[in-house]
């Protein structure tokens, strides 16, 4: 690739980023249709500009320096590639989503010009070359999401903004004490795959950087919502507007999850964590997660903090499979943040769909809602049953492999109940989410009702989504041969 | 540059003070011209001394033997001088529009300017006894800045002030003592000056004394337990909490510290001893102590006051690693602290100018109002935490990395009260924040009628400053250069 090409690398994180600004800035539309084509456009064409990036070869870029050992430096690898695939994809669908959505909404600019910032920073994240170019991303991550949560401006969303807020900082502070250690004791803090350090220079320094993982998962492992850090999420998604508590649950947390496979896969190395004391403890912490994240969805009365729950507990599922440095299992991971963020958004979106149209946040509220609104409901049911795993959808693929990989790992205990606690956990999600759909469709001999009109622009995303999660299931190997070229320069 | 322009640096803001004192002026406006004017002119004269500089020695007047009145500029010197006359005739244009509501300008401008000739003479002493001497006056010059609006509460502060400070300078009156008894000279010299003859067994003495002598000077830069002075001097004018309290005063206090640290008692002399775990261990509490007071406090200028006592300590910690990196970190945070929370003083103090609000809780919903005061004000929490990309980041960076190089293993945990004061900063920072932007429902909008962002005069310091924020932050290479230098006594 020609050296002079490489400025295209920044085009898409940077139009987002002054078109959301501008938006900001400017405060009011005269009509809202103007609004509403500037943001399709400007999505419109930061997807083209994605495309065009994913499309062409490998690209490096340092845009500048922060000081002469900090260069801020993007690069376009395969790992990347994906995350920046899957960002656009959901961001486009979550933001026509919103076109309708958002009508009940106040200050629907404001909302507008922070989801497009949010946007370019996640490109960005996905785009960092290195170590301080991702934390810097990562910081502003925080912040350009913090207003879709405080959207609505209720007491409740204020205290939820505050807590998000505290944990995230409290989280990046946590790794950027393992950051400051890595940067000096490194020769580069480029990403490389497998790893920069020497095998000799790790044992010699081993007390060290086991602490300084630790603090890298805890640090990271907050904004994946990983016990016992996970208590903001539930309170921060739930209180966002619909379309924003999707793209929050479904591809923010999945932030911490890059951070954490840059730094575990692509600085310090797998090698150097298995069989290590942290392994261990990240595995527990992680299988822990999973279940009580399940159970309690599964006591939750509220619809999206049950989702919210479910998140908590399927991000761990993405960790487990980190946590055991294991091939498959690895390919499981990436797998099902694929699988995880489809699934997810496609079930915040209808949960948006229903509350704008009913108003109706309870589960039990929801009997008949499958009478009212039958294209919602089955794209609902559909996301379920991947976030269970049933076959033929993308989650019953993930969970395979993250199965295979924990059976294969030879790691004492765990390498069995790992996939114990998964299949435990998969009950409890059938658990949670199926009533949901046995109840909005089987309401009862005497319920009547007429059914609600569901307008376009929120049903074609949920199809596109829901389409998706079973053509993942059916044809897995699309995503697969993706995720094999990251594995096989990772492990 | 002939030296003698070092005298006259030090003399034309007392004599322009003194003019606009005494003089009969007919209008406001002219002698608001011509104090303006002759400060802009001594800055230039001063920039103008830092890229010429005169390369003797100026003696004023010489006691005996080794005493003397003496002006040298050297690198250190270069740093706090180039940053005081930098700020000073952005914080006089800012205190003029401020004033406007106060009584006895001419009087408060007096003392404002002489304070100018003061602190450069601190930034200029060749030896410690002159620094000793002006560091003295500065203590006297600035007491009526302080007591400046005669009520109960500004004299009791007044009074305080002067009892901590002189108190203060007692204890470093006895290193100076000690200085000149076991020193070779009473210059200040890069790597220290004792006579390791004259000390003989006295080492532990001597270490000690530089203990006393840190908490000395230390009172000055708010070290734990002598800090109580400076949040109470808050009830000064605005430009006087700002300029004098966040920058030059306190800072004098740190370069007093930097000076007897590494230019007179010498780094190899104190490093590893007890000596250095005690101020180190002081110095750590401090920083956790002041930001835990400033998310208790609700008064804005307090809560600034308590985050500048935290960061002062940043910058003692720099100090006190004893390394020539701990230097660079030092002087960095000493630079960008004072842009960062000059800043931020400023966005207080045009708050309280315009609309008399002084408490954290009534500032709900501002921010639409006074949209560039509070952008100004977001940008400078910002960096105030640490997020990269602004200069807080870099000075944060350059004490942690000097940190984990040092080797010391007491400094990584200073490393971990940086990040927890980071975490702290951001929650008392960014809560004003979210506050201004996002105030909660039930918020009536009539009761901001009227206000306004503050005329050009308080603007334009302010978008200075904001821009150095951002411009230092993704491009700090040669100022962090010189610092290396300067610690590496090539400057």
């Amino acid at each position: 690739m020609e050296e002079k090409m490489n400025f295209i690398l920044l085009v898409p994180i940077l139009f987002p980023v002054i078109a959301g600004v501008f938006l900001v800035w400017k405060r009011e539309f005269r009509k809202r249709r103007n609004l509403l084509w500037f943001v399709g456009t400007a999505l419109l064409i930061t997807g083209t500009f994605v495309a065009v990036n994913l499309m062409g070869g490998e690209r490096r870029l340092t845009a500048f320096y922060l000081t002469k050992e900090l260069p801020v430096f993007f690069k376009l690898d395969a790992l990347g590639r994906l995350f920046a695939l899957l960002v656009t994809l959901v961001w486009i669908l979550a933001g026509f989503f919103s076109f309708e959505y958002m009508k009940k909404e106040k200050r629907e600019t404001r909302y507008y010009g922070f989801y497009l910032i949010t946007f370019g920073v996640l490109l960005g994240l996905d785009f960092s070359g290195n170590l301080i170019t991702m934390y810097l991303f990562y910081e502003f991550m925080t912040l350009a999401s913090l207003p879709l949560v405080l959207h609505s401006q209720t007491r409740e969303a204020l205290m939820a903004g505050l807590k998000y807020l505290f944990y995230s900082f409290c989280g990046a502070y946590l790794a950027l004490f393992g950051i400051y250690f890595l940067i000096r004791m490194g020769n580069t803090i480029e990403f490389t795959p497998g790893g920069v350090f020497e095998s000799g220079f790790l044992a010699e320094h081993e007390t060290l950087f086991l602490v300084i993982t630790m603090l890298l998962i805890f640090g990271f492992g907050v904004k994946a919502g990983m016990f016992p850090m996970h208590a903001w999420l539930t309170a921060a998604h739930p209180v966002a507007p619909g379309p924003a508590s999707g793209v929050l649950s479904g591809i923010i947390v999945k932030g911490g999850v890059l951070a954490l496979i840059r730094v575990l896969y692509y600085l310090i190395g797998p090698g150097f964590l298995s069989g290590t004391r942290v392994q261990k403890i990240w595995i527990i912490l992680t299988l822990i997660t999973i279940f009580m994240g399940s159970m309690l969805a599964f006591r939750e009365p509220v619809l999206k903090k049950r989702l919210a729950y479910s998140t908590v507990s399927q991000v761990s599922y993405i960790l487990f499979g980190l946590a055991v440095c294991e091939r498959s299992a690895f390919e499981g991971a990436l797998l099902h943040v694929v699988a995880h963020a489809l699934i997810k958004v496609c079930l915040f979106l209808c949960a948006g769909a229903i509350i704008y149209r009913t108003g109706c946040k309870r589960v039990e509220e929801l009997v008949g809602i499958g009478k009212k609104m039958p294209v919602t409901l089955w794209c609902y049911t559909i996301a379920s049953l991947g976030l269970i795993g049933i076959p033929p959808t993308s989650g019953f693929v993930s969970k395979w492999y993250l199965g295979m990989g924990a059976l294969d790992s030879e790691i004492p205990i765990f390498s069995w109940l790992g996939p114990m606690i998964l299949i435990i956990s998969a009950l409890l999600t059938a658990g949670y989410l199926l009533p949901v759909t046995m109840k909005g469709f089987f309401p009862g001999e005497e319920f009547v009702c007429k059914r609600e009109k569901e307008p376009y622009l929120m049903t074609a995303p949920l199809i596109i989504l829901a389409a998706l999660t079973l053509f993942i299931g059916i044809f897995p190997e699309t995503v697969l041969t993706v995720i094999r070229t990251i594995s096989g320069v990772c492990i | 540059m002939n030296a003698i322009c070092l005298l006259l640096v030090v003399l034309i803001p007392p004599l322009a003070g003194a003019v606009v004192a005494l003089a009969p002026w007919r209008r406001r406006t002219h002698w608001m011209i011509f104090l303006e004017f002759a400060v802009v002119v001594n800055s230039v004269l001063v920039w103008l001394l830092l890229f010429n500089r005169p390369a003797d020695t100026l003696t004023l007047i010489h006691f005996t033997g080794e005493l003397s009145i003496a002006f040298r500029l050297d690198g250190l010197g270069t740093v706090f001088a180039g940053l005081v006359s930098f700020l000073w005739p952005f914080a006089t244009l800012y205190a003029f529009e401020y004033m406007t509501k106060e009584k006895h300008e001419r009087v408060f401008f007096f003392f404002y300017t002489l304070t100018y000739g003061v602190t450069l003479a601190i930034a200029l002493s060749d030896n410690i006894l002159t620094m000793y001497c002006f560091y003295e006056m500065l203590t006297l010059a600035t007491v009526p800045l302080v007591m400046h609006t005669l009520s109960r509460e500004a004299v009791l502060a007044s009074r305080k002030y002067l009892y901590y400070s002189i108190g203060g300078a007692a204890f470093a009156f006895i290193g100076m003592i000690f200085i000149i008894t076991y020193g070779d000279t009473t210059e200040f010299l890069l790597g220290g000056v004792l006579n390791m003859v004259k000390v003989g067994e006295n080492r532990n003495v001597l270490q000690f004394i530089y203990f006393l002598t840190f908490l000395g000077f230390g009172v000055k830069a708010a070290v734990c337990p002598f800090n109580s002075w400076l949040p109470q001097a808050g009830v000064a004018p605005t430009p006087v909490t700002a300029l004098l309290h966040a920058v030059a005063v306190v800072k004098s206090g740190a370069f007093a510290i930097l000076r007897v640290t590494y230019y007179s008692f010498g780094t190899d002399f104190l490093r590893g001893s007890f000596a250095q775990s005690a101020v180190m261990a002081i110095v750590m509490f401090t920083i956790v102590y002041g930001c835990s007071m400033a998310v208790k406090e609700t008064h804005l200028k307090r809560r600034l006051a308590f985050s500048t006592i935290s960061n002062l300590s940043y910058i003692l910690f720099g100090a006190v690693l004893m390394t020539p990196l701990g230097l660079v970190g030092a002087l960095s945070h000493m630079v960008f602290h004072a842009l960062m929370k000059i800043c931020s003083f400023f966005c207080a103090g045009a708050i309280i100018h315009q609309t008399e609000r002084i408490y954290v809780h009534q500032l709900d919903g501002l921010a639409k109002k006074m949209p560039k005061i509070f952008g100004i004000f977001t940008v400078s929490a910002l960096a105030l935490m640490g997020v990269p990309g602004l200069c807080g980041f870099i000075s944060k960076f350059n004490l942690a990395s000097a940190a984990i190089e040092s080797g010391n293993l007491l400094s990584y945990f200073g490393i971990g009260c940086l990040l927890i004061s980071a975490l702290l900063t951001a929650i008392y920072m960014l809560s004003i924040v979210v506050r201004a932007y996002f105030p909660a429902e039930g918020f009536r909008e009539e009761t901001l009628e009227g206000i306004t962002d503050p005329n050009w005069m308080m603007l334009v310091p302010l978008i200075v400053f904001v821009i150095l924020i951002v411009g230092f932050g993704v491009f700090s290479a040669p100022l962090v250069t010189l610092f290396k230098d300067i610690a590496g006594g090539l400057f």
